[in-house]
C-alpha cells in the first residue's frame, strides 16, 4: 500500500524514526543507570507518541515543535532526577516556594499576554510560556514540606508554645492555598484552581491529623463553590453550557459540541488517521486532543488513553505506598494525584461528564510549558521511586 | 500503616474516576453517537456533499441520469428525466436525505469508499472541489422511458431483465414523483398524505398476490413429482372443503392435459392438483423460487411471503392458484420468470454494472453471478413449451410478437378490495423471448385494473419485449 503514496515525505519518516530513537535512548539510560521504576517512562512514551502523532498529522510544523519540546522536556526529566537526587535540601525550602510561587503570579500578572482568553502567559525570547505550570510544582513542593512537619515550618525558634505553633502554620497553609487560588482566579484559570483545592484535600485527607481541620477545609469548598457559580459569570456559564449545550450551539456551547461530534463521528475503530475531520474542534492540538483522538483512532483508543493514565496513577501511587520519607510521600502524592486529577478534569470536560475547564491533557496536548513540567514532574517521581530502591536494599522499619 | 491505607484508599477513588471516564464515553458512543453526529450544526455531514461533485449516474447506453450542477457555490443534484428514475435512483437532497441508489451507492458516488480513500489520499490537498465516482446502470434507458409510458397514469410496476446475466433492464413503478430539489420541496407534504403512497417503490417494494401466474411455480412442482401425463375433466366448477373454486367466468373446458391446462389458466386443474401435491410439496417449491428469503439487490427488496403454519384443503388449493395468502414483489416474479427462462438457474439481479472513477477509470465492476437454482433444466424447458402455448393459443395471445417465439403467462389476483367491490383485480403478466433464446424477461403488474392481465398486461409486456429485441 504504501509505494502508492507518491509524493510521501522523507521528512516524516526520518522525523517519526528520530523521535522512536530518542525514546529508546531514554529508556536504555534508565536502564542501565538503574534510575529506579522502569515503567513510569513507558507509559509516558506511550501518550508522548500518540500525542506527536495526532499533532503533526493536525499540522507538521506544531508536530516537530512538539518533537523538540519532547526532547527538551526528556532533558528536563534527566535533569530534574539528578538534581533531587543528588542536592538533599528541598524539604527545608519552604519559604522560597512560597517567595518563587508568588514572584511568578506577580510576573504573569504584570507581564502576563492575553492569548486565547486567559492571561497567563509570558514571553520571553519570543517564545511564550505559562507560569502557572511551574507554580503547581512549587505548591506541591511547599505542601511536602508543611506535613514533613507541621509543627515547626515556621516559626520554630520562636516563644510560641506547641499548639500555637502548629495553629499557625495551620494558617500559613491554608493562607497559601488561598493566595495559590486567588491569583489562579485572577488569571481564570478554574480548572487549575480546581486541581489544586482537590489535590489539596487529598493530601490534607492522608497526612492531616486533625480531623476538626480537614472537616472546615471541605465545609469551606461548599461557599467558595456556591460564590463562584452565581457571581462569577465565567463559572456559570461553564456550567450552563455543561448542563445543556445543545441550546446554544453556535454560541456557548460550540466548543463542547464540536467536541462531541468529534468523538461520536469516531465510532469505535475510528475514522483513520488522517480521514476525520478534528479540525473543526476548537484548540484541537491543546485541550481538545482526546476528541481529536477518539475521531480519528476511535473511542477504544479513547479508553485505552484514560487507561494509561490509570496505569501512570498506579504505578505512582504504589512508589508513594514503598517509599518512607514523609516529604517525598506527600510530595509524590501531589504529583501523582495532580497528573490523575487533570487528566480526569479534562478528559470528563471534553466528553461533557462535568463541566469543561481549559488545561492541557499531560503528555499528549500540544504546549512547551505543560510538557516540560510535566517531564520534571516525572522526574521527581522517578528519583523518588529510586528512594524506594535504596531503601528496600536497606533494612525496613515499618511502623514510625 | 494508616497513611498508606489512606493513599490506598485515593487510588481507589482516582481509578474509580477514570472507569466513570470509560463508562460515560462508551455510553456516548452506544446510546447518544447516533443523535448527537445527525445534529444539523456537525458540518462534518454536509462537508463531503459540498466539497464534491457528486459522480454522475448513467444507464447503460452512457445516457446521463442525474449529474451534480453548480449554482451559486452550491452543489445541486439535477435529474434531467425528473421523475422516470424516482424509484430506481431515488434522490440526494440537503433537506430530505438520501434514498435508493443514492443512498446506497453514496460513498462511491462522493469518492468516500475505501478505493478513493486509499488511492486518492494525497491527491486532494488543493483548493479544487473533489470528484466523486460515476455509476454505469444496467437500465436500457429507452426501454424504461417506454414502460413509463405504457403504464401511463395507472399504478403498478414492470420489471425487464436478461435472464442470463441478471441485468434489470427497466425498473418502472408508478405512481413516481420529481424527484429535483425544488420539486421534492413543493410536493412532499402532499405525497406524504397521500393515500396513493408515491414513495413506494412497487416493482421493488410491492407485494402482490401472484394469481394465476404463481401456476409456473406450480406447474414446477407438478412436473417433478410426474403428475403431469394425465387428462382432466375441467367441469368450469369445483367445490373443495366445502369452498367453491371456479374458472374465470366459469368456463368448462372438459377433457384437458396440463399443458392446455395452464394455457387457459384452469383455476379447476390447478386446485385440484395442489391438494394433491399437499403442503409438503407446495411449501418446499414456494421456498424453493424464493417465498420468505432475502433477494440481494442494490435498492431494498421486500421479502416475498408464504405465510402458512397448517394449510387446510382450500389453502392448497387457493395456493396452487396463485392466491390465499401468499404475497410477491414485481422483481422476484421476474426472477422467477428468468430462472424458467435460464433452464432453471435465477441469476442475482443487479443495477449497477460498474462503478468508474472521474478519470475514466473502472474501480469496480459486477459480473454475472448464480443467485439459486430453483429447478432442473428438464422442468424449466416443459414450462417454457407450456408457457409458449400460453401465447400461442391461450390467454396470453397479446403478448404474442411477429416472427419471434414468446412464452408468457397471465394472472388476475383478487386482493382485499374484490372482496368489496368488484373490478378490483391487479392484472399480472409474466414472460420471456425469444423463447428459445431468451433475451428478456418480463413482469407486468397492474394494480387494481379491474382486468385481466392478458388484456391490459399482455400488450405492455409485449412492446417491452418487442423494443428491446428490435434494439439487439
Amino acid at each position: 500500500m504504501f509505494y502508492n503514496f507518491r509524493p510521501y515525505k522523507v521528512e516524516t519518516l526520518v522525523f517519526g524514526l528520530s523521535i522512536i530513537l530518542m525514546i529508546c535512548i531514554t529508556y536504555f539510560i534508565i536502564l542501565k543507570s538503574k534510575l529506579g521504576d522502569e515503567y513510569l517512562f513507558l507509559i509516558v512514551c506511550m501518550l508522548i507518541s500518540l500525542g506527536i502523532v495526532m499533532i503533526y498529522r493536525l499540522d507538521s510544523d506544531t508536530g516537530i515543535k512538539q518533537a523538540m519540546w519532547t526532547a527538551i522536556g526528556i532533558v528536563m526529566f534527566f535533569a530534574a532526577c539528578m538534581i533531587f537526587r543528588l542536592i538533599k535540601v528541598w524539604d527545608s525550602l519552604a519559604i522560597y516556594y512560597m517567595g518563587a510561587s508568588v514572584l511568578l503570579y506577580l510576573i504573569t500578572l504584570i507581564l502576563g499576554k492575553n492569548i486565547n482568553g486567559a492571561t497567563n502567559w509570558i514571553v520571553i525570547g519570543g517564545q511564550s510560556f505559562q507560569p502557572l505550570e511551574i507554580s503547581k510544582i512549587l505548591y506541591i513542593l511547599f505542601l511536602a514540606c508543611y506535613f514533613k512537619n507541621p509543627d515547626g515550618l515556621f516559626f520554630k525558634s520562636s516563644r510560641f508554645d506547641e499548639f500555637k505553633r502548629i495553629q499557625l502554620n495551620k494558617l500559613i497553609l491554608v493562607i497559601f492555598t488561598f493566595v495559590n487560588i486567588l491569583f489562579l482566579m485572577l488569571q481564570k484559570e478554574w480548572g487549575s484552581i480546581l486541581l489544586i483545592s482537590i489535590v489539596y484535600i487529598i493530601v490534607l485527607y492522608v497526612f492531616g491529623k486533625d480531623r476538626l481541620f480537614f472537616l472546615c477545609n471541605i465545609l469551606m469548598t461548599i461557599p467558595v463553590a456556591l460564590f463562584g457559580y452565581y457571581f462569577v459569570y465565567h463559572i456559570k456559564v461553564r456550567i450552563d453550557t455543561w448542563l445543556n449545550p445543545w441550546s446554544d450551539i453556535a454560541g456557548k456551547g460550540y466548543q463542547i459540541t464540536q467536541s462531541l461530534f468529534a468523538i461520536c463521528s469516531g465510532g469505535y475503530f475510528g475514522t483513520g488517521l488522517g480521514l476525520g475531520r478534528p479540525d473543526m474542534v476548537p484548540a484541537v492540538n491543546t485541550d481538545f486532543i482526546f476528541s481529536a483522538i477518539c475521531e480519528e483512532m476511535g473511542v477504544l483508543t479513547g479508553v485505552a488513553v484514560i487507561l494509561l493514565y490509570m496505569l501512570l496513577t498506579y504505578r505512582g501511587l504504589k512508589i508513594v505506598i514503598k517509599v518512607k520519607s514523609k516529604f517525598y510521600k506527600v510530595l509524590g502524592l501531589g504529583i501523582t494525584t495532580m497528573l490523575g486529577l487533570q487528566t480526569f478534569i479534562i478528559i470528563g470536560g471534553v466528553i461533557k461528564l462535568i463541566p469543561l475547564t481549559g488545561i492541557t491533557l499531560p503528555y499528549i496536548s500540544y504546549g512547551g510549558s505543560s510538557l516540560v513540567s510535566s517531564f520534571i514532574i516525572l522526574g521527581i517521581l522517578q528519583a523518588i521511586s529510586k528512594e524506594d530502591y535504596i531503601d528496600s536494599d536497606g533494612e525496613i522499619d515499618e511502623g514510625e | 500503616m494508616k497513611e498508606n491505607k489512606k493513599i490506598i484508599q485515593v487510588l481507589v477513588v482516582i481509578c474509580f474516576l477514570f472507569f466513570v471516564l470509560v463508562a460515560y464515553l462508551t455510553y456516548i458512543q452506544v446510546f447518544r453517537s447516533k443523535e448527537i453526529v445527525q445534529n444539523s450544526y456537525n458540518r462534518r455531514q454536509y462537508q463531503a456533499d459540498e466539497n464534491t461533485v457528486r459522480g454522475k449516474i448513467l444507464d447503460r447506453k452512457g445516457i446521463v441520469l442525474a449529474y451534480n450542477e453548480e449554482k451559486d457555490n452550491e452543489q445541486r443534484r439535477i435529474y434531467p428525466y425528473n421523475s422516470l428514475y424516482s424509484h430506481v435512483i431515488g434522490y440526494s437532497s440537503k433537506v430530505y436525505g438520501k434514498s435508493l441508489l443514492e443512498a446506497s451507492y453514496n460513498s462511491y458516488l462522493l469518492g468516500l469508499d475505501e478505493y478513493t480513500k486509499v488511492f486518492g489520499l494525497f491527491k486532494g490537498s488543493n483548493q479544487e472541489k473533489k470528484e466523486g465516482n460515476h455509476l454505469l446502470l444496467t437500465i436500457d434507458h429507452e426501454l424504461q422511458k417506454l414502460g413509463h409510458e405504457l403504464l401511463g397514469n395507472r399504478n403498478g410496476a414492470i420489471v425487464a431483465m436478461n435472464p442470463k446475466t441478471g441485468e434489470i433492464l427497466a425498473l418502472v413503478s408508478k405512481p413516481d414523483f420529481d424527484t429535483n430539489e425544488e420539486m421534492l420541496a413543493k410536493n412532499w407534504k402532499a405525497m406524504v398524505e397521500s393515500q396513493d403512497a408515491p414513495f413506494l417503490p412497487r416493482a421493488t417494494q410491492g407485494l402482490y398476490a401472484p394469481g394465476s401466474t404463481f401456476k409456473v411455480v406450480t406447474s414446477a412442482a407438478i412436473i417433478e413429482n410426474g403428475m403431469d401425463n394425465q387428462k382432466f375433466n375441467d367441469k368450469g366448477v369445483i367445490t373443495i372443503d366445502g369452498r367453491e373454486i371456479s374458472n374465470s367466468g366459469k368456463k368448462a373446458y372438459g377433457e384437458i392435459d396440463l399443458k392446455r391446462a395452464l394455457a387457459v389458466s384452469s383455476n379447476v386443474v390447478f386446485a385440484q392438483l395442489g391438494v394433491k401435491l399437499g403442503q409438503e410439496k407446495l411449501e418446499d417449491m414456494s421456498r424453493r423460487v424464493g417465498f420468505g428469503s432475502d433477494i440481494p439487490f442494490d435498492i431494498p427488496v421486500s421479502k416475498s411471503q408464504f405465510q402458512y403454519k397448517k394449510m387446510e384443503q382450500n389453502d392448497m388449493a387457493a395456493v396452487a392458484i396463485g392466491q390465499g395468502k401468499i404475497l410477491v414483489s414485481p422483481l422476484h416474479m421476474a426472477m422467477i420468470t428468468s430462472g424458467i427462462a435460464n433452464d432453471g438457474v435465477v441469476m442475482k439481479p443487479f443495477l449497477v454494472s460498474s462503478i468508474v472513477s472521474p478519470s475514466g477509470k473502472e474501480i469496480k465492476s459486477f459480473k454475472k453471478e448464480e443467485f439459486k437454482k430453483i429447478m432442473e433444466p428438464d422442468v424449466a424447458l416443459k414450462i417454457n413449451k407450456m408457457m409458449q402455448e400460453v401465447v400461442n393459443s391461450g390467454t396470453g395471445k397479446n403478448a404474442a410478437i411477429n416472427g419471434i417465439k414468446v412464452a408468457g403467462k397471465t394472472g388476475t389476483a383478487e386482493n382485499e378490495l374484490t372482496h368489496q367491490k368488484k373490478d378490483k383485480e391487479h392484472a399480472w403478466f409474466i414472460g420471456f423471448a425469444p423463447a428459445d433464446d431468451p433475451q428478456i424477461a418480463v413482469a407486468v403488474v397492474l394494480e387494481y385494473s379491474g382486468s385481466s392481465g392478458g388484456s391490459i398486461a399482455a400488450p405492455i409486456a409485449q412492446k417491452i419485449m418487442e423494443k428491446c429485441l428490435k434494439e439487439k
